[in-house]
């Protein structure tokens, strides 16, 4: 299990997955309009994966594959899996695939995930080390977090490293006192 | 849908650049916790109402048992996110011991709950404890310099300081060269900048 206070564990825990209640539960009030606070089995809901997966190990619930890893996905990675909208997907993708080959055992999940993440990291990168982040909104919009951390890491030592060639500042304000001011001299 | 509030909360922690802090959300907190005590009082009522039906929550698996069940999860995830809330914070609070001294700047200090001011202080001044007992300075550059003079720009106005080797009157924009161990808490403080070349 991941670092208990790791936040994007946490926040990728909060992803919806579909399930289907097995067995009726007691004073629940999942949906709002119910107002005996009962949930009948059969009833489809969206869970977090935090209580799926729960409830799932439990046999309260049969959780189903999420919709981010369906046919169409598929097809779409497998065709150019560079420009796929991840995000909007699922903004952890990767991480939740992880979760649910776990739970679920689908093998065709890690392939799936490997094969998406080898043709996305070369993109992220060449696109971090070259381009001007202004011209690239519509590519960041579709990184999920992790790709996202992996361009901003390659953006940050593309400049580190240039600032090393060039023999930049060693000092500069402490980061959090706010952004820091772009140096005078350095350029 | 339970745990929602807690979600938000740690959210709320990622919309802020990494290593920088939001105003400790007081009332989100304290939702979250309402939410906990809630979830807490259903539970035990449906304890209660097992016991009294006389099945045990270990074997039995009816309806109640899933009912039960479901706030206990709700009640653990709550608790993470709420630790996971103050650690992660804690440890930004932690790395500014490490970067500003002992005064916090007035924007920092009103994003702090009173407990984070508190570890602030008391983590700072075991720092300056352990220092001094070392007697080294631990915050300095690690990179040996090649001259022991920089060239700054004063950003803010400082007025007449004594340094190590000079009083020097610190003006706004006045250029000079100082120590690099004199310039490196001004610079950091964000009341210089190096200047290079």
């Amino acid at each position: 299990m991941a670092n208990y206070y790791d936040i994007d564990d946490i926040l990728a825990d909060e992803e919806l997955v579909p399930a289907v209640f097995l067995e009726a539960v007691n004073g629940v009030g999942l949906f709002e309009s119910n107002e005996a606070n009962r949930v009948e089995p059969r009833s489809k809901v969206e869970l977090p994966f935090w209580l799926a997966r729960e409830l799932h190990l439990r046999q309260a619930v049969s959780v189903t594959i999420p919709p981010c890893f369906n046919k169409k996905t598929r097809e779409e990675i497998g065709a150019d899996g560079a420009h796929v909208d991840l995000r909007s997907r699922s903004s952890y993708f990767y991480e939740l695939g992880c979760k649910i080959v776990q739970l679920m055992g689908d093998k065709s999940i890690g392939s799936l995930l490997l094969v998406a993440f080898q043709t996305r990291y070369k993109e992220v990168l060449i696109k971090a080390h070259t381009a001007a982040s202004s011209l690239t909104p519509k590519f960041l919009s579709s990184l999920t977090k992790e790709e996202t951390k992996l361009y901003d890491a390659a953006k940050s030592s593309t400049a580190a490293f240039k600032t090393w060639r060039m023999g930049g500042p060693r000092f500069q304000k402490a980061a959090v006192l706010g952004r820091k001011r772009k140096p005078i001299g350095g350029e | 849908m339970y745990g929602r509030k807690a979600y938000q909360l740690v959210k709320e922690f990622t919309n802020s650049e990494s290593g920088q802090l939001t105003g400790f959300n007081d009332d989100l907190f304290a939702q979250v916790i309402e939410d906990c005590k809630e979830h807490v009082l259903k539970l035990q009522s449906l304890l209660r109402k097992m016991q009294e039906e006389g099945s045990d929550n270990q074997t039995t698996k009816n309806a109640d048992h899933f009912g039960a069940l479901m706030h206990h999860l709700a009640l653990v995830r709550n608790k993470r996110c709420l630790m996971a809330y103050v650690y992660n914070r804690a440890e930004v609070v932690q790395n500014l011991g490490w970067t500003i001294d002992l005064v916090l700047p007035l924007e920092i200090e009103e994003k702090l709950s009173i407990s984070e001011k508190e570890y602030f202080k008391s983590h700072s001044k075991t720092l300056k404890s352990y220092m001094s007992d070392l007697d080294i300075d631990l915050a300095v550059d690690m990179v040996p310099p090649k001259d022991p003079y920089i060239k700054v720009r004063v950003l803010e106005e400082i007025g007449n300081v004594v340094l190590s080797d000079q009083s020097a009157n610190l003006t706004r924009y006045a250029i000079l060269f100082l120590r690099r161990t004199d310039a490196e808490q001004y610079i950091s403080q964000g009341k210089m900048e190096e200047l290079t070349g």
